[in-house]
C-alpha cells in the first residue's frame, strides 16, 4: 500500500493555500457591488440544460442550473420535503394508482405561452420516452399516463401504486418545459436554448464555461428578486476560495474540509455545511470468501475507528453513520451503532474460525486472511485517506491488506465488474440518490441481483443478498401511506445494518460557502446549491 | 524556401496521423467506459447498451478505427459526448484563448529573460548577477501551480491588483502568463548569461573595442546576436512545452483555453474531444517548431543555404 504521509499535489497546493489564507483572510473586501446580480463559482462544467437527452449535464452543475430555470409540479424544499410549485395542490386517489394535480391560474413560460394542463402533459410524456429521458428512465417507468382533464387539471396514473411519485415529480427531471419551443426549435433543442416555467430565463449559454440566467418579469410568483444569476466554471477549490473572497464571486460549491477554516476566518463569508444523502463505506464482496460470514463483516465494522475518522480526517464535517441510509433520505431511521472496539472485532473473527499464525497474520484452514482494498483518488471526498486508515485497522487485527488506488475514469468499470472478473474484496464506495428516497436507495444498493455472477444491474455490488429485505423494499416501493412506506423502509434498513454488508463508514457534509450580505442561498443534501431564492 | 516550407507543413500530415492511431489503440488500453460515464448512476444496462450503440461503441475494433481516419480524411472530427455534437467548434473556441496565454508567456520570457541574463553576465560575481540566480533558482524550483498560487494570494486577495480568475479583461492574463512562463524565463536568463560570458571572452569583442567600438554597441549588435542563437533554439523548444504546462495553469486560473477542456475529457473518456484537442497540440507543436527554424535563419545566415 501507499505511505500514509504521501500527498498529492492537490493536497499540497490546497495546503499552501490554506497557510496562505490564515494572514490574507479578512481583508479583501468586495470589489464592486455589481447591481443584484449572483455570480456562482461552480466546481463542475455545465454542458447541456434539458431534462431530456443525458439531462443537465454534468452532475451537479447543470442540475443547479435546472433548478432555477425550469419549474416542477411540485418541488422539494431546502430539507427535501415535497411543496407545491405549478400545482396548487393534488389529490392522490382511493386505489392510489393515480394522482390529480390542479394548476395555479395564468402561469406563462419563458416564451409567453401558458403553462396549461397540455403543457404539462407533453413535457411529462416526454420523461416517459426511454428513448428521450436516456438517464433517469427508472424512476419515471413506473407511471403509465399522464391526461389533461381540463386545462388547470393534470391526472398521472401509475401501473401499480407509486410511493414516490411525488419525489419523482421534484427530481430535476420533472422539468416541465414549454412544447411550443420544441415545435419550433426542435427535439433536442432544451440542452442548448432551454424554454422553462422558472424565475430566471436563459440570456446567454457558453457550453462548459457560463450560464447566464436574467429575471423573468412574468413569473408566476411575482418578478424575482435578482436581475441576474450567472453560473461560472472555477474547477480549482483554492482558486474558488481566492475568488469568492475578492469579490469576484458570490457563491461557490465543494470545499474541501481543510480549507473550510480560511473561510471561517473571514467575516465578509459564511460557510453552509449540510450532511448529503450519500453514506460513504466499504462495500465488501459478499459472493466470495472472506466476506460471505456476516461475523467477518460485522467484525470489520468494529474494527474501524469511524468517529475519528468524522472528527480528525474530515475536520468534523462528517457525521458516524447510523443506519444504511443517509440522514436526510426520505424515510431514513437511526438503527444501530458499530462502536470502534478492536477486541470485540478479534473476538467476532476468532469466532469465525481464523488464529493468528507464527508471523501475527490471521488465518483459516492454512489460508492467510487476506484482502484486496480498491479506491480512488478523489471520486469521493477523502476516499483515499479513508481506505488508509481501515487498511490500517484491519492490518492491526492481523490482516494482510493491499490497497489499490484505480483512476477516476474506470473506477465504475471496476466497481460493476462481473463476478470472475472482479479484483477486490472490499470498495470505498456511497450511492447518492438523487430523489432523496429511502426505497429507491435501498433498491439500487442491497436488493438482490438477479445473477450474481454477472456485471450487477444496478448498484449491488457487494452482491448483498436478503429475501427478506428483497420483500420489504418490493412492499415499501408500491406503499403510498408515509408512516407505512417508513415501517417498512425501518425494517429493511435493520436487516441491512445487522447483515453488515458493507463497513459504514461517514456521511460527509456537503460544504459550500457565500459572501455574508447574500441571503437564502440553499444547500439541498442531494448535494445541490440551490441559488433560485437567494437575494441581498 | 516556399518548397522547404510546403514540405515542412506537408510532414504534419503523417505524423499527425500516427498520433491519431497511436491514440486510438492507447485508449483501448484503458479501462473505462464512456457509456457508463456518460449515463450516469441511475441509467439501466439497456440504457447503457443504448448509448453504446449510437456512439458506435459496440463496433469492432478495426471498423471504429476506421471510421475515425476517414472521418478525419474529411474534417469529421466525431461526436463528442460532453458537448452532444462535434468537439471541433468547441476546440476551435477555446483555441485563442490557449494561444494568447502561451504568447504572451513567450513574450514575457523575452522582455524578461533576455535582458536579466544579459545583465547577470555584464555584472558578473556582483550583486544583480546573485540576485538573478537566486530567484532563477526558486522559478525552476517551485512547480508553477504553486507559483500561481502565490501570485492569486498576493497580488489578487491580498492587494486586490489583478482578477483572481477568468479572463475578464488585459489584467487577466498576466498572472497565469507569469505563472506559465516562470521556468522559461529561469532557463532562458541563465543560458543568456552563460552564453554571454562565453562569447565577452572572445577575440572578436577585443578586436572590436580596439577599433573603438563602444561597449553597449559590441554588447547588443556583437556579442548578443551570436549569443541569440541557442537562447532562440531553447525558447523554440520549451514554446512548445508551454502548451503542455497551459494545461495545469490554464484549470488553476480558470482559463477558458482549451487545457481543462482536455483534463475533463479524459476524465469522461470523450475520446472525440481527447482526439480534436491532440490534433491541434500535435500541430501547434509542430508548428512552434518550424517558426523556431525559420526563426533560426533570420538570425544565423550561415544556415540559409541548408
Amino acid at each position: 500500500m501507499r505511505p500514509a504521509s504521501s500527498i498529492t499535489r492537490r493536497q499540497a497546493t490546497t495546503a499552501i493555500a490554506a497557510a496562505l489564507g490564515t494572514f490574507a483572510g479578512g481583508k479583501a473586501a468586495r470589489a464592486d457591488k455589481r447591481s443584484n446580480t449572483l455570480i456562482y463559482g461552480q466546481s463542475v462544467p455545465v454542458t447541456h440544460l434539458g431534462p431530456d437527452y443525458g439531462a443537465f449535464l454534468r452532475y451537479p452543475a447543470g442540475y443547479e442550473v435546472g433548478y432555477v430555470l425550469f419549474d416542477r409540479l411540485v418541488t422539494f424544499d431546502a430539507d427535501l420535503n415535497i411543496r407545491p410549485q405549478l400545482a396548487e395542490r393534488w389529490d392522490i386517489s382511493a386505489d392510489q394508482k393515480s394522482a390529480t394535480f390542479r394548476l395555479r391560474p395564468n402561469m406563462k413560460f419563458h416564451d409567453g405561452t401558458p403553462v396549461d394542463a397540455e403543457a404539462v402533459k407533453a413535457s411529462l410524456e416526454r420523461m416517459l420516452d426511454p428513448a428521450r429521458n436516456t438517464t433517469n428512465g427508472p424512476i419515471w417507468s413506473p407511471i403509465e399516463t399522464v391526461d389533461a382533464l381540463d386545462p388547470l387539471t393534470v391526472r398521472i396514473r401509475t401501473k401499480e401504486p407509486y410511493a414516490l411519485l411525488l419525489n419523482t415529480l421534484a427530481h430535476g427531471s420533472g422539468a416541465i418545459v414549454s412544447p411550443t419551443a420544441i415545435k419550433i426549435s426542435g427535439d433536442k433543442s432544451m440542452g442548448m436554448q432551454p424554454v422553462g416555467a422558472g424565475p430566471y430565463m436563459l440570456e446567454s449559454f457558453n457550453q462548459g464555461q457560463e450560464v447566464v440566467l436574467k429575471a423573468f418579469p412574468d413569473y408566476w410568483a411575482g418578478k424575482p428578486k435578482l436581475d441576474k444569476i450567472i453560473f461560472r466554471y472555477v474547477p480549482e477549490a483554492s482558486t474558488r476560495i481566492a475568488a469568492l473572497k475578492t469579490g469576484s464571486v458570490d457563491v461557490i460549491d465543494d470545499i474541501p474540509p481543510h480549507l473550510v477554516a480560511s473561510i471561517k476566518q473571514d467575516a465578509n463569508l459564511d460557510v453552509i455545511a449540510r450532511p448529503g444523502l450519500r453514506p460513504l463505506g466499504l462495500a465488501l464482496q459478499n459472493s466470495r470468501e472472506p466476506f460471505n460470514d456476516p461475523r467477518v463483516r460485522r467484525a470489520l465494522n468494529n474494527a474501524v475507528p469511524v468517529k475519528a475518522i468524522a472528527e480528525k480526517l474530515y475536520f468534523g464535517l462528517a457525521h458516524v453513520s447510523d443506519s444504511p441510509l443517509a440522514f436526510n433520505t426520505y424515510g431514513h431511521k437511526t438503527v444501530g451503532h458499530y462502536e470502534f472496539d478492536p477486541k470485540k472485532a478479534a473476538a467476532l473473527l476468532q469466532e469465525a474460525g481464523y488464529k493468528k499464525n507464527a508471523s501475527g497474520t490471521l488465518e483459516r484452514d492454512g489460508k492467510p486472511f487476506q484482502i484486496r482494498l480498491i479506491t480512488s483518488d478523489g471520486m469521493f471526498p477523502g476516499d483515499l485517506r479513508v481506505a488508509e486508515v481501515c487498511a490500517k485497522s484491519f492490518q492491526d487485527l492481523g490482516i494482510a491488506v493491499e490497497v489499490k488506488k484505480v483512476e477516476k475514469g474506470s473506477y465504475w468499470d471496476y466497481l460493476r465488474a462481473p463476478l470472475a472478473d472482479l479484483v477486490w474484496d472490499a470498495a470505498v464506495f456511497g450511492f447518492n440518490p438523487s430523489n432523496g428516497a429511502g426505497s429507491y436507495h435501498l433498491d439500487a444498493v442491497f436488493k438482490s441481483n438477479a445473477d450474481d455472477a454477472k456485471r450487477p444491474v444496478s448498484w449491488n455490488i457487494a452482491r448483498y443478498r436478503n429475501a427478506h429485505v428483497d420483500r420489504l423494499i418490493d412492499q415499501a416501493k408500491v406503499t403510498v401511506d408515509p408512516q407505512k412506506h417508513t415501517d417498512l423502509l425501518a425494517q429493511a434498513q435493520t436487516l441491512v445494518w445487522n447483515d453488515a454488508p458493507y463497513v459504514f463508514l461517514q456521511v460527509n457534509d456537503i460544504v459550500s460557502a457565500k459572501r455574508k450580505e447574500l441571503r437564502d442561498v440553499e444547500v439541498w443534501p442531494i448535494i445541490f446549491t440551490i441559488t433560485r431564492n437567494a437575494y441581498y | 524556401m516556399l518548397s522547404f516550407l510546403i514540405r515542412r507543413i506537408l510532414r504534419i500530415i503523417p505524423i499527425a496521423f500516427c498520433v491519431v492511431t497511436i491514440l486510438f489503440f492507447l485508449f483501448q488500453l484503458v479501462p473505462g467506459d464512456p457509456a457508463l460515464l456518460i449515463a450516469g448512476p441511475m441509467a439501466s444496462p439497456e440504457e447503457i447498451a443504448q448509448i453504446r450503440h449510437s456512439i458506435g461503441l459496440d463496433q469492432p475494433l478495426l471498423v471504429q478505427y476506421w471510421d475515425r481516419i476517414s472521418g478525419l480524411a474529411v474534417g469529421d472530427f466525431g461526436y463528442s459526448l460532453t458537448f452532444k455534437g462535434s468537439p471541433l467548434p468547441q476546440v476551435l473556441a477555446r483555441l485563442p484563448a490557449t494561444l494568447w496565454l502561451t504568447a504572451v508567456s513567450i513574450a514575457l520570457t523575452i522582455v524578461i529573460g533576455i535582458p536579466a541574463g544579459v545583465l547577470s553576465a555584464l555584472n558578473r560575481g556582483r550583486i544583480i548577477d546573485n540576485a538573478v540566480a537566486v530567484v532563477v533558482v526558486g522559478f525552476l524550483a517551485i512547480p508553477n501551480f504553486c507559483i500561481g498560487l502565490l501570485l492569486i494570494t498576493f497580488l489578487s486577495v491580498e492587494l486586490g491588483w489583478l482578477p483572481s480568475f477568468g479572463f475578464e479583461d488585459w489584467r487577466s492574463v498576466i498572472m497565469p502568463a507569469l505563472a506559465l512562463a516562470a521556468r522559461l524565463i529561469a532557463l532562458v536568463a541563465r543560458m543568456t548569461r552563460n552564453v554571454m560570458i562565453e562569447e565577452l571572452r572572445k577575440d572578436y569583442v577585443r578586436t572590436a573595442r580596439a577599433k573603438g567600438l563602444r561597449r553597449n554597441t559590441v554588447v547588443v549588435r556583437h556579442v548578443l546576436r551570436n549569443a541569440l542563437i541557442p537562447v532562440v533554439t531553447v525558447i523554440g523548444l520549451q514554446a512548445g512545452y508551454l502548451l503542455g504546462g497551459a494545461i495545469v495553469i490554464e484549470r488553476l486560473f480558470s482559463w477558458p483555453g482549451i487545457g481543462d477542456l482536455l483534463i475533463n475529457a479524459v476524465g469522461l473518456r470523450d475520446y472525440a474531444l481527447i482526439q480534436g484537442i491532440t490534433i491541434i497540440f500535435v500541430v501547434g507543436f509542430l508548428l512552434i517548431n518550424l517558426a523556431t527554424d525559420l526563426l533560426y535563419m533570420a538570425i544565423n545566415p550561415r544556415l540559409r543555404d541548408a
